[in-house]
């Protein structure tokens, strides 16, 4: 029997003033995985998560939410789906509770005792009779957070859900995100800032001009065939980057300041190369083994401009 | 699912807001304020001496409807002084003093204050679609699992059952506020009104009770226009100012046009129909009150096909 995976999507495409702003889009998203989104701003990121719930008409293609098409049977599918679309508007004339009681009123199965469970683990305990126009930034998104978790859904949609968030509050936010998806939810986010993915996501599937440009598991981010070494020296770079790329001619050598700065190797191997730089009168002052980060991997793609074919899928 | 849950929801949103309790509380205080105003100011001898004071009345009449057809002025002014006139000729004959005040006359006197409720009605159904997609709540209300016409649906209850609210405030303050200040009773008294130029003597509560059903008609189908309004722009106060503007400027707009023979299919001389109730002195000709229903009614569904079209159908950027 096929898996049924929380989210799917197939080809789907929307065009906006003739351009198609997301293109024959297709990933899925499988049970209790966090699943990111990434991509410049204008890249197709928020589109897309509208059309996953409901608010943006697709031109073409599927969106299935745990099996069930979202055209076909629209109701059942939104009610597995818990989400914030960009910053979560609240009624700010209407206090943080009142608020969640408006969403509680018309979702199955939201109890006061749920909402209470809700509002203790974003910590709002304290504001949550406040109105919302007293709140900060940091505590809308904490109410948006509540919201969206309220009913218990089986996909979390989280679009940039860091905006305005303090450093403490990115943490929890990653925390409460891990524990969701180690009970089964599914979640997906969308971000424009590496490093939060990187920190946050299982898998990240890269955007650019509305295609998917690939998928990657983060975890093959910091493995040690992406890493490089560098190696910190005083004087003669261009020698020295000659005498390693004779001694290493298949790998990519590269000069930065006052560094030398060479694609991941074994130990045996750095130690060769330092032997071999000594040896030849340079004064080797430090060597640093660096990850690449997923921005540079990042950069590297998008940069090319190319489109899938042409970029390289290392580390798979 | 829960579809009354959705509506419950936009009550209590309509409630929240500090402007609806002035809506609420204007009404009353006006009408106390009248109330109390005419019972201090009433003038006593008038009151026992009413026979002469319409008699002078008549005497200006005169002279008035004299001038009137001397300038040219339009032929529905000298008109509607000349049906005064006769009013007060046939009070005097009869003894129906139009200076007798009871609550029903109050209700009757009370009734523009009714456009002023329209007022109201208009900002809460202009901003209840708008607003929410000016402020971006609209999407937070989206995605939950209710299909969008059910949620426009919910709005469009919401702010019906708010007009009907309102009315009820008004009518029921207006009896109140009369029965304490003129005495409870009245609903005998009778008043005068011309149609086609003969004298009809009807009961004023009959004249009351057929104007509030037909206000309220009014008020829906005012709620139906704000309410399209509110739906095709995102600005709530873009989507009053327009909804404001075609009701007021509607009635001047009348005026313009009401001598073209297509006049009578537009909407607003059909908007008033209380011009039925008597005068029989409308500004555009050709049009009775089932004929006036009928359009409402032909424009009410064209108004709400066009809304939930268009809500449908929208793509959700806000």
């Amino acid at each position: 029997m096929e898996t049924v995976h929380t989210l799917e999507l197939r080809n789907v495409t929307k065009k906006m003033k003739g351009k198609n702003v997301v293109d024959h889009l297709s990933f899925e998203v499988r049970k209790g995985e966090i699943f990111g989104l990434l991509g410049p701003n204008g890249a197709g990121k928020t589109t897309t998560i509208r059309m996953i719930v409901g608010l943006i008409s697709m031109n073409g293609g599927e969106i299935l939410v745990n099996g069930l098409d979202i055209r076909k049977n629209y109701e059942k599918a939104m009610e597995q789906i818990g989400a914030i679309v960009e910053n979560p508007q609240m009624y700010d004339y209407l206090t943080g509770y009142k608020n969640l009681m408006q969403y509680a009123r018309i979702m199955p199965g939201v109890t006061r005792k749920r909402i209470d469970e809700v509002v203790k683990l974003v910590e709002l305990e304290q504001a949550i009779h406040k109105k919302v126009k007293t709140y900060s930034l940091g505590m809308r998104q904490r109410l948006g957070v509540a919201q969206a978790l309220l009913h218990r859904p089986s996909l979390l949609i989280l679009d940039e859900p860091t905006n305005g968030l303090d450093p403490q509050g990115m943490h929890d936010l990653r925390n409460y995100m891990r524990t969701l998806a180690d009970q089964g939810t599914s979640i997906v986010v969308s971000s424009h800032i590496l490093a939060e993915m990187e920190l946050m996501c299982d898998r990240v599937a890269v955007i650019q001009h509305g295609k998917l440009i690939r998928i990657d598991n983060v975890t093959n981010v910091t493995d040690q065939a992406q890493a490089r070494v560098h190696f910190l020296i005083e004087g003669g770079l261009p020698e020295a980057k000659l005498l390693l790329s004779e001694y290493a001619p298949e790998k990519a050598v590269e000069v930065s300041g006052k560094e030398l700065i060479i694609e991941a190797s074994t130990s045996q191997e750095i130690a060769d190369i330092n032997k071999r730089l000594i040896e030849a009168g340079f004064l080797v002052y430090g060597i640093q083994l660096k990850k690449k980060t997923l921005e540079e991997r990042f950069l590297e793609m998008t940069g090319k401009g190319g489109g899938v074919n042409e970029v390289s899928i290392a580390g798979q | 699912m829960k579809f009354l849950s959705l509506v419950s929801n936009e009550w209590i949103k309509i409630f929240s807001r500090t402007r609806t309790w002035v809506f609420i509380a204007l009404p009353i205080l006006i009408v106390l304020g009248v109330a109390i105003y005419g019972k201090v100011t009433a003038d006593e001898d008038v009151k026992s001496n009413w026979k002469q004071e319409v008699t002078e009345q008549n005497k200006e009449l005169k002279s008035q409807i004299a001038e009137a057809k001397k300038d040219n002025s339009p032929k529905f002014v000298a008109e509607s002084l000349e049906n005064e006139y006769r009013q007060n000729q046939y009070a005097l004959k009869n003894e129906i003093s139009p200076y007798e005040t009871t609550s029903w006359k109050f209700m009757k006197d009370m009734a523009p204050i009714s456009s002023l409720l329209g007022l109201f009605v208009i900002v809460v159904a202009s901003d209840i679609v708008a607003g929410e997609f000016a402020k971006g709540t609209i999407k937070m209300l989206l995605i939950r699992p209710y299909s969008r016409w059910k949620i426009l649906l919910s709005k469009l209850i919401a702010t019906l059952a708010f007009a009907f609210f309102l009315w009820v405030i008004l009518v029921a303050a207006t009896w109140l506020f009369g029965s304490i200040f003129y005495g409870f009773g009245g609903m005998d008294q009778p008043y005068l009104s011309v149609t086609d130029g003969k004298i009809h003597e009807k009961l004023i509560s009959e004249y009351v009770l057929a104007n509030m059903g037909l206000e309220f008609i009014e008020f829906a189908v005012t709620v139906f226009l704000a309410f399209m309004v509110s739906t095709l722009f995102y600005s709530s106060s873009v989507a009053i100012g327009i909804s404001l503007f075609l009701t007021f400027a509607g009635n001047a707009l009348v005026l313009f046009i009401s001598s073209k023979s297509w006049a009578k299919y537009t909407l607003f001389p059909n908007m008033d129909l209380t011009q039925y109730l008597d005068e029989g002195l409308q500004v555009v000709k050709g049009m009775s009150l089932s004929f006036s229903l009928g359009m409402l009614a032909i424009y009410s569904a064209l108004f709400l096909i066009i809304t939930f079209a268009v809500f449908q159908k929208r793509d959700v950027k806000a």
